[in-house]
């Protein structure tokens, strides 16, 4: 790990969870740059000023924003550097900072900001031992998750993916190590299978994040339909049978109402899509910009249907997305029972609710519906979730580099370049875990193999 | 006579030898202390050179202007290439040494190399002033000034052999330990600690039943080590096959109680990748049978190396042992195998010159630092020979780092890891594998040995045109495209699929299971000939070509590598004071004394918090 002055890094600098304002942080050489990309304003960006506008990422518009940006080195961090403020919303947050690493940024480790302000001179030398103090603290902190040091079961679960890699590391290391009439040489397709089974653990820990991040955040949930289906009007029934949660900043965005409501353990954050359908890009057309986003930002998909007007062809969505959804079949007073009962058929097999949401009826059946599919999510996730956004990123990486390595034994690569993505996924885990060392796959080696002349 | 000599080497093992004649090649006034010169580069245990990774360090000590990859050509009476099955990379060469033909032909160049005297004797203390090194003192010759020393003393400090319960002095079977040198360097505040190694026994070779044996021969074509080494057409004398069985077992499982080993008179740590039999059979009670190698020991020898049972239990299990193994139903044992605890210096109080960090001027080399092989030790011989030149000299020290060398791997390993058994070279320990090859060791070396004066303008042009070519290859492949009326044809004879619209060349390599000396034929006449100058150069193009995403990924990491190895810390850092790093990396950073941040960040126990607080401290 070292200093790296070079790249531009982007983190919330407030802390996460709902609040009048929240505050994303840009550091390093290009940050300007970046920010130009995602921010449009009829006054340019000056030195030390602080300017209204609005933020944009690649799908559309995300949020009106104040940014300020302060030009190297007379910047809190000797760099260039740029605080946008934006409503204080995590789901606002996230897109910005997701749009500033699309745009070349890197999330910023544990002080990092810091650090940077102490290595640029930006602090006399009194402050500089806090300085090492709050990065050790910070990063000491990642490291009792690591090492055998992670407790419970996430801890266990964890350690057992990576001593799975570190079991194939050694497999593989053993026939590069020692010659052949010494040991049996393991087939191809075998190792292809273990790093599979390893990379599908590693996948069902990805996503239980969006578990651990609901129960952080709040469930996402986007209420989509075709026009007049009635997404307002249920929208507006939650609001009158649930307890509502005051969010600080209602309407996070000008083109959705946001409102939260707690059942049970759940908060729930209910998107009213009704205004952008009269916008181009209606959830009708799906596949464009912030439907699309809101699709796959949802965690439950309340998708409204009038069942009065209930055409064969219902909207197709993507496994993916088609698991999240709710069916909820509208109006239902005014359906004559064996419109009732044919529409049960149409959806058998999908979880789906009569209501009326004129009439208030069925809102609770379709709130503990919900409740139901977000334990669900928790069953799948075999009760242990990851939270942090530092491990999903991690595992993220550690099973891209399982996949590369599949590829490499696919195309009959040999092993010791099969080796370099295996050692890669480790170096990932480590992050979580603490490195894997050299010796910890020749101890492997050692115990596991009978070798050596 | 004050400084007649100025470097001393004590010990004329296969790390003594390299050292001694580097520095006297490097103008050195230099004296090899031995106790026998007959037994100045005596082979203790296999009658090889080379393997696995150990290849890699014998190319590299050629690259450098060391001796053994030479003298192994020259007297190997086997060649094999190891790992051909695999990648490129992990190719490595072994060779079965007629071990007489190889000591005599060292001690020939020792004998001859100018600046270099021998004399047979024992070192029994080091003399020093002002933290400095001035003189060896020993038994028959009194104290001898010097400006530098190399201890490389094998097994010989203290040495202590155990036959089942017998237990005796010795620094090798028949040879004498050293006594007084380690309590010498215990008192000017070196530690020492024990480890332990073995070998088997040796048998009569005409008591061989060889009906019952696999014979097993080197390579056909085989490939010499040193790049330097012209004319080559060794013999191939092979090697035999069999096995040990539940009888094996049996016998040994009954002699257990008798075992230095289990039985606790042996104390110190033993490498675990060449266990002996008795810790296979316990440790590994599953298996039925292990495989054993007999590998003669010199051309027409009648005294055969029983590789695969390196053992300590008594003679008589031994012997009775080795009789239930097929065809050794009447072997006769010339020597027994044996066990040997030594005094060793944990290798964290060296710097990677191999100087030691209390005494200046004071080197350390071979298994002394806790390795175990022929090969590592010249290694660092080498290494430790170059530096004890350069430091009397007053020159810049010479070192290697792990991205550069897997000697440089060695050392690193040694002094940021200071292992506690004996210490063998793995290609997995190498993280740069895949640019540290056999074939290339004398590209990515030759340009040092040459620095030093170690190779000659000849070799040096060698290597340079050879890196030349491979490049103006890669350039050819990368920017000639073959039309489909060329390529299908040979696409088709291999089974591969056709292109219909004109493909680089580099493409086509880069299919999975395609050799370029199908495309050989599309290269220009003179650049073809260029290439084919020089036997494997085709090989090596199709590596840079096929892994180049692979290879530039090393390249970059090593990028972020010299970055932290560039890093330096004063040797006078006081840790002590440092609040911001944990206790236990206070602790280990005191005693280490990394040189670089690099250095630190390998030690165990060091986090990479540790680095960072550190990093940023040293940047005030």
């Amino acid at each position: 790990m070292g200093v790296e002055n070079k790249s531009t890094i982007v983190a919330l600098s407030t802390p996460g969870g709902f609040g009048g304002i929240a505050v994303v942080r840009l550091s390093g050489d290009k940050s300007f740059e970046i920010i130009q990309n995602l921010f449009k304003s009829k006054q340019q960006l000056r030195h030390r000023l602080a300017i209204f506008g609005r933020l944009y990422d690649k799908n559309g518009y995300i949020d009106t924003a104040i940014v300020t940006y302060f030009k190297a080195p007379n910047s809190y961090t000797g760099e260039n550097l740029v605080e946008i403020s934006l409503h204080g919303s995590p789901f606002l947050c996230d897109l910005i900072i997701t749009a500033c690493k699309q745009e070349g940024a890197r999330g910023a480790a544990p002080g990092e900001f810091t650090q940077r302000a102490f290595l640029n001179g930006k602090m006399d030398l009194s402050q500089a031992e806090g300085v090492a103090d709050i990065i050790y603290s910070a990063s000491r902190s990642a490291q009792t998750a690591s090492a055998g040091l992670l407790e419970g079961k996430f801890g266990e679960i964890i350690s057992n993916i990576k001593s799975a890699v570190v079991d194939i590391v050694s497999v593989l290391e053993l026939e590069l190590d020692f010659q052949e009439e010494e040991i049996q040489i393991t087939p191809k397709d075998e190792i292809i299978k273990q790093i599979n089974a390893v990379s599908a653990k590693i996948e069902a820990l990805i996503n239980s994040y969006d578990y651990g991040k609901i129960c952080r955040e709040g469930v996402v949930c986007p209420i989509i339909g075709p026009p007049n289906s009635g997404k307002s009007s249920l929208f507006n029934a939650f609001l009158k049978e649930e307890r509502v949660i005051v969010s600080p900043s209602p309407g996070t965005t000008r083109d959705f109402i946001e409102e939260s409501i707690r059942v049970g353990d759940y908060q729930f954050r209910l998107i009213d899509t009704a205004g952008i359908r009269d916008t181009d890009d209606s959830i009708e057309s799906a596949g464009v910009s912030k439907s699309k986003d809101l699709l796959n930002k949802g965690n439950i998909i309340l998708y409204v249907i009038d069942i009065s007007e209930l055409k064969a062809n219902v909207l197709q969505l993507s496994d993916e997305i088609s698991e999240k959804v709710i069916y909820i079949l509208n109006k239902s007073d005014l359906a004559k029972p064996h419109l009732i009962s044919k529409v049960k058929k149409q959806f058998a097999g999908q979880q789906h609710y009569f209501c009326s949401a004129k009439y208030l009826t069925g809102i609770h059946e379709i709130t503990s519906g919900m409740v139901k599919k977000i334990e669900r999510l928790r069953q799948e996730s075999e009760s242990v979730f990851i939270t942090r956004l530092r491990h999903k990123e991690a595992l993220d990486m550690a099973r891209k580099s399982l996949m590369k390595s599949v590829d490499s034994a696919t195309a009959d690569n040999p092993s010791e370049i099969i080796v370099i993505d295996l050692r890669e996924a480790l170096d990932r885990l480590g992050a979580i875990l603490g490195k894997t060392t050299n010796e910890d796959i020749l101890n492997n080696i050692f115990s596991h193999f009978c070798i050596g002349k | 006579m004050k400084h007649a000599f100025e470097n001393i080497v004590v010990g004329g093992g296969h790390a003594g030898v390299e050292a001694a004649l580097v520095s006297a090649r490097m103008d050195i006034n230099t004296l090899l202390i031995t106790m026998e010169k007959t037994a100045i580069a005596r082979m203790s245990c296999n009658p090889a050179i080379g393997g696995l990774a150990k290849g890699h360090l014998v190319a590299e000590i050629d690259a450098l202007g060391g001796e053994m990859a030479k003298v192994i050509d020259i007297t190997g009476i086997q060649f094999k290439m190891l790992n051909r099955s695999k990648g490129r990379a992990v190719w490595s060469p072994r060779a079965q040494a007629d071990k007489n033909q190889y000591s005599l032909e060292i001690q020939k160049r020792v004998m001859n190399q100018d600046n270099l005297s021998v004399i047979e004797d024992i070192a029994t203390k080091i003399v020093v002033e002002n933290s400095r090194i001035v003189a060896v003192e020993t038994i028959n010759h009194g104290s001898i000034p010097c400006k530098t020393a190399i201890i490389t003393a094998g097994t010989f400090l203290n040495g202590l052999i155990h036959i089942g319960m017998d237990q005796f002095s010795g620094g090798r079977l028949d040879e004498k330990s050293a006594v007084g040198l380690t309590e010498s360097l215990n008192k000017i505040g070196i530690k020492s600690g024990r480890l332990k190694t073995g070998t088997p026994p040796r048998i009569k070779a005409d008591t061989i039943d060889y009906t019952k044996v696999l014979p097993q021969y080197g390579d056909k074509d085989p490939i010499p080590f040193s790049f330097q080494t012209e004319r080559f057409s060794p013999k191939n004398i092979p090697c035999y096959i069999t096995h040990t069985t539940k009888t094996t077992h049996e016998i040994l499982y009954r002699g257990l109680d008798r075992s230095p080993l289990y039985s606790g008179k042996i104390r110190g740590v033993g490498p675990r990748y060449c266990p002996s039999i008795e810790d296979k059979i316990v440790r590994f009670g599953d298996r039925n049978s292990h495989q054993i190698f007999l590998e003669p020991e010199w051309e027409n020898a009648n005294q055969v190396y029983v590789n695969g049972f390196s053992t300590s239990l008594p003679l008589d299990i031994q012997l009775r042992g080795l009789r239930s193994i097929p065809g050794l139903e009447n072997a006769e044992i010339i020597k027994p195998g044996y066990a040997i605890e030594y005094d060793y210096f944990p290798s964290y109080q060296l710097k990677r010159t191999l100087e030691t960090k209390l005494i200046g001027g004071l080197f350390l080399a071979g298994q002394v630092n806790g390795t175990s092989g022929y090969e590592e030790a010249a290694a660092l011989g080498l290494v430790a020979g170059i530096n004890a030149a350069l430091n009397i000299r007053e020159e810049k020290p010479f070192f290697l780092d792990r991205s550069e060398a897997y000697i440089g791997v060695l050392i690193d390993d040694l002094i940021t890891k200071s292992p506690n058994e004996p210490y063998r070279m793995f290609t997995s320990s190498a993280e740069y594998r895949l640019l540290l090859r056999f074939d290339n060791a004398d590209m990515r070396l030759s340009h040092k040995g040459h620095l030093l004066g170690l190779i000659n303008d000849h070799y040096f042009k060698t290597a340079n045109t050879k890196r030349a070519t491979i490049k103006a290859a890669i350039n050819f492949l990368e920017s000639t495209t073959v039309c489909p009326a060329d390529i299908n044809p040979i696409l088709q004879n291999q089974n591969e699929s056709t292109i219909h619209s004109g493909v680089l060349l580099q493409k086509i390599l880069c299919r999975p299971g395609f050799h370029i000396s199908a495309l050989l034929s599309f290269f220009p006449a003179d650049l073809l000939s260029r290439i084919r100058q020089y036997k494997g150069l085709d090989d090596q193009i199709e590596i840079d070509v096929k892994y180049k995403g692979y290879i530039h990924r090393q390249i970059k990491q090593i990028d972020r590598f010299k970055r932290q190895e560039s890093l330096r810390i004063p040797g006078s850092l006081d840790y002590s004071n440092i609040k911001s790093i944990t206790k236990e990396a206070r602790e280990k950073l005191h005693k280490f004394r990394p040189e670089t941040i690099g250095q630190a960040s390998r030690i165990p126990g060091v986090s990479p918090s540790d680095i960072t607080s550190l990093m940023i401290l040293l940047k005030r």
